[in-house]
């Protein structure tokens, strides 16, 4: 059963979240419950006959084996890592730990299916590379099996994110939450539920109905810009509303998954905007690849100019990015494109220094950035969506 | 020079201006006085001036948001040694 799609999930649901509610409140087995909690919705998420995604062998075996599979490469890799740094390690155990991502990725470009996809796939492979990126850098000293299992399979958030972070997701774990603390999780919970609900079951299908859907029908220009605004706007309103479903249970569990979503509409610039847009997403990019290359870039002294590393890490940065959401030619584009336009972003800001479109805070230089931005975003989308090729 | 001072100094050469110094509880990324780049080549600056060897992990914003909080950073590592 896909989550956070139909009422009978909702239904469901309360089963886990409302034990969550009680056992926070008296501050009793709550991480117990939270383990319990995680394996049974796991079995309600993935016993789906009417799943889309054909696998050889049942959805909650796949992703139990999956999450085994990372573990052992996470604890061989922690063993190996406190003999002291070995970067071969480190490469094996990343290829080991993303192979089936690739494998999932590359395979529909033979028109072919990996027989091993599940939902969420990509989503757990990103907080596995994250452990073990955190051990290769010994920020990450010990794998406590049960934690590092929730973290990897916790369901609020497993099929779609947020991108939450081990070292995060562990003051949590630790935690002992108070009675006010539990109640204040539990308000945020349920607010973040209902935004949920109007977004992705109100706002979303409304778009979707009335413009999204009789825009797609509408040949020429006119027609593939109002389908431009109307698939930028469902986007968000559906992932938003998603990812607001996701944060607000795992409020419940006392777990704060980070926001993917702060007012995106009102971004400044390209940079504004990714810290606004799938934030979870954007920030594990740039913590875990711009930071890295950029960092081993100017280290080992790679390019005379410091610029210039910086400026591959965008285009690589957001290239991956772009791949990650698959082969085809659109996706390559749309990372190349906001690549392209963060390189842009930030050599206006060099060399106009203290620029107005991207400085000045009267109110007219503010709206004009922000309505460039808008539809730079817009077109980025729309190239995405595959309609233009 | 004290780790603060080592801190500060960098800190202006890299967001290119004294209010870090001014005001030690600005916000750095908030304020636009450090982009991605500037961030990384800080971390590199200090490890080489005060001989440690940080990963690129270790470059937290939320820990790193304010001149203080990376004084009290590096305070901290090289005590540590």
């Amino acid at each position: 059963m896909t989550p956070y799609t139909s009422f009978l999930y909702f239904g469901i649901s309360l089963y886990a979240l409302i034990p969550a509610v009680i056992f926070g409140f008296f501050k009793r087995f709550w991480k117990a419950w939270l383990v319990i909690a995680t394996a049974f919705m796991l079995v309600v998420q993935y016993s789906d006959i009417n799943n889309e995604k054909k696998s050889v062998l049942p959805g909650i075996v796949l992703v139990l084996g999956y999450a085994v599979l990372q573990w052992l490469v996470a604890i061989g890799f922690l063993q190996i890592r406190k003999r002291g740094v070995n970067k071969i390690a480190l490469y094996v155990a990343l290829g080991l730990s993303i192979l089936p991502l690739i494998v999932e990725k590359v395979l529909p470009f033979f028109e072919q299916q990996s027989p091993f996809v599940f939902l969420g796939l990509s989503y757990i492979t990103f907080r596995s590379v994250d452990v073990l990126l955190g051990v290769q850098d010994n920020l990450i000293k010990k794998i406590d099996p049960l934690q590092y299992l929730t973290f990897l399979l916790f369901f609020p958030a497993i099929s779609s994110g947020p991108i939450d972070r081990y070292r995060r997701f562990a003051q949590d774990w630790d935690k002992v939450r108070t009675k006010e603390e539990a109640v204040q999780d539990l308000d945020g919970g349920i607010h973040r539920i209902f935004t949920g609900f109007l977004y992705k079951f109100i706002l979303a299908v409304l778009v979707k109905q009335y413009w999204l859907d009789p825009a797609a029908e509408i040949p020429g220009i006119l027609g593939t810009l109002s389908y431009m605004y109307a698939y930028f706007l469902y986007l968000f309103f559906d992932f938003a509303g998603y990812s607001a479903f996701a944060v607000g249970f795992s409020y419940i569990f006392g777990i704060h998954t980070p926001e993917n979503f702060n007012l995106p509409f009102l971004s400044r610039d390209i940079r504004d905007f990714w810290n606004r847009w799938h934030m979870s997403l954007s920030f594990w990019f740039r913590d875990n690849i711009y930071n890295r290359f950029t960092f081993a870039a100017l280290k080992g002294k790679w390019f005379k100019d410091s610029q210039t590393a910086s400026y591959l890490g965008f285009m690589l940065t957001m290239g991956l990015m772009g791949v990650w959401h698959g082969l085809a030619l659109h996706y390559i584009v749309y990372g190349l494109y906001h690549g392209a336009l963060l390189v842009l972003t930030n050599w206006m800001d060099k060399k106009y220094k203290g620029n107005r479109l991207l400085n000045d805070n009267g109110f007219f230089w503010q709206a004009l950035s922000i309505f460039i931005t808008f539809n730079l975003v817009a077109f980025g989308l729309l190239i995405f969506s595959g309609r233009l090729f | 020079m004290s780790v603060t001072e080592t801190v500060l100094k960098h800190l202006e050469k890299f967001s290119g201006t004294d209010q870090v110094r001014k005001d030690l509880n600005i916000d750095l990324f908030g304020e636009k006085l450090l982009d991605s780049l500037a961030s990384i080549e800080l971390v590199l600056a200090l490890s080489e001036d005060f001989g440690l060897d940080l990963a690129p992990g270790e470059i937290e914003r939320e820990e790193w948001a304010t001149p203080q909080k990376i004084i009290d950073y590096f305070e901290a590592r090289v005590k540590q040694g």
